[in-house]
């Protein structure tokens, strides 16, 4: 049956792979995605799942383990955070490039060093050319959600890639909200049974995964690849309506949020949405056209689309949870390259917050509010580039 | 062999590189990789088949012979230039060519 519960966003996550029951699930501890696999691994010890688990040596190992189980025909998950994604690093790829429908949760988590566990996207941003689909999501009820839309959108034929569910560590990872989870056989059936494709267990078939490419054919597979994440698009949206129709929620590749009229606009990822949507609701009550754009899919991303849902927008803060080091933040270039060619630019400039897990309160949200408002008087960027709270300025 | 390995486009490429069936190194064309050439000179040759022995890409093609006092045995016919790398192991490992009187696998560079 489907019930309302008290969570916390790994907690749901386990309960998903547990609905899902996939066939295999290597992984290795890493904070603050422990609890995830830590209490999927109980599942396995009470018998609730059909899975093999594998408990490997090191989160390399983790995702070659979850390549070779998808190779041979199965259904794969993991999960993992910030340095544990980092050794993952190689293959990443290898999964991406080898068309392997890995599910993986990733606890969005700083990388080191100085050494930190708390929340930024350092991680994944990082990991956002390794040719994975990116989901995001602001609150355990996404996340949730996500997860169980995964698979579907990962084995899609038109797809066959892996996706990576994200949400902010501890923020949404370790703290308790009230979610929908939904009844298992529901789960089960929106999902469907597995197809493999060229599995190497059919040895009535022999086939070779992860041969030699040399520069007669290694563009092609870039290409049919390039082509895959496109297709990702629409059949993100195909899933994500489906989802609604089962499950009542809707979801689109972001979320625009009084954005109807909005004049002033910040652009963000993950939990912080959820601030500055109270924020909004204040600001609205006193008549201030502000609204949000929140991204869900940031892998494959949704150039036209967001362009065309700021039409009319004045002025676009995009909000950085991440930096590239002598560049603007990762979010801030994709946002800029969609508002390129819209017929009337608004002003864009960008933030950096919260790296390392360092709180944005709702009295910030209203400074950037405020500075924005200045800007749009004004019609001037006074600062393109800049840090959300940081001593010395 | 050569019109099968058409170079094909990304659209007609099986998913993420996988080599869908089994067997199939032997369409591939590796003699392009050559350099230099392996000739095989039949009058010097006394079939030992070490060459065919120490061949990595299994590029010498054998036929059914007989020695001199008539027992059947397997004999060199031809080089497979489609796959020969031009990798020289068969004239360094022919015991014709160590004796240094005679050649029996020549190795010359390769004119494109």
């Amino acid at each position: 049956m489907s019930k309302i519960l008290a969570i916390t966003g790994a907690g749901a996550m386990s309960e998903c792979m547990r609905q899902i029951n996939p066939d295999v699930v290597p992984a290795f501890p890493i904070t603050p995605s422990t609890q995830v696999i830590e209490d999927f691994s109980q599942f396995v010890a009470d018998g609730k799942v059909d899975t093999e688990m594998i408990t490997v040596e090191s989160e390399h190992s983790a995702m070659s383990a979850c390549i070779g189980a998808a190779a041979a025909g199965g259904r794969v998950m993991t999960a993992t955070s910030s340095a544990g994604m980092a050794l993952m690093w190689e293959m990443l790829h290898i999964a991406a490039s080898m068309r392997q429908p890995v599910v993986m949760t990733l606890i969005n988590r700083a990388l080191s060093a100085p050494i930190n566990i708390h929340a930024d996207h350092s991680d994944s941003m990082g990991a956002r050319d390794a040719g994975w689909i990116q989901l995001y999501a602001e609150n355990n009820q996404e996340a949730y959600d996500n997860l169980i839309m995964a698979p579907k959108i990962a084995e899609n034929m038109d797809v066959r890639l892996p996706v990576m569910v994200c949400m902010d560590g501890f923020i949404i990872s370790h703290c308790v909200q009230t979610m929908q989870l939904e009844d298992d056989d529901k789960v089960k059936a929106f999902i469907g049974e597995f197809e493999s494709t060229y599995p190497v267990l059919d040895t009535e078939n022999p086939a070779t995964w992860g041969a030699l490419d040399l520069q007669d054919y290694y563009m092609e597979h870039k290409r049919a690849q390039h082509m895959a994440m496109k297709n990702a698009k629409d059949v993100i949206e195909k899933v994500s309506a489906d989802f609604a129709d089962i499950f009542g929620r809707k979801y689109e590749l972001f979320e625009s949020y009084r954005l109807d009229d909005a004049e002033r606009v910040i652009i963000a990822i993950n939990s912080v949405c959820g601030e500055i949507k109270e924020v909004i609701d204040e600001r609205r009550e006193n008549g201030d056209k502000v609204g949000l754009l929140k991204i869900r899919s940031f892998r494959p991303f949704p150039y036209k689309e967001i362009a065309q849902a700021l039409a009319g927008v004045k002025v676009v803060t995009v909000l950085d949870r991440s930096e590239s080091m002598g560049a603007y933040g990762p979010l801030f270039v994709e946002i800029r390259t969609a508002l390129f060619d819209a017929p009337e630019k608004p002003m864009v400039y960008n933030r950096i917050f919260g790296l390392g897990g360092r709180e944005l309160f709702m009295s910030d949200i209203h400074d950037i509010f405020e500075e924005n408002k200045t800007y749009l008087e004004t019609g001037k960027v006074e600062k393109m580039f800049d840090y959300l709270k940081v001593r010395g300025g | 062999m050569k019109e099968k390995y058409k170079l094909k486009d990304w659209q007609d490429l099986p998913i993420g590189g996988v080599v869908a069936e089994g067997g199939n190194s032997a369409d591939y064309e590796t003699g392009t990789w050559r350099t230099s050439r392996p000739i095989w000179m039949e009058e010097n040759c006394i079939n030992c088949l070490n060459c065919w022995v120490f061949c990595p890409e299994d590029a010498f093609i054998l036929k059914d012979g007989t020695t001199k006092t008539g027992k059947p045995r397997k004999e060199i016919e031809s080089i497979n230039y489609y796959h020969c790398k031009g990798c020289g192991l068969c004239a360094k490992e022919c015991p014709v060519n160590k004796k240094g009187k005679k050649i029996a696998i020549d190795y010359i560079k390769e004119e494109h």
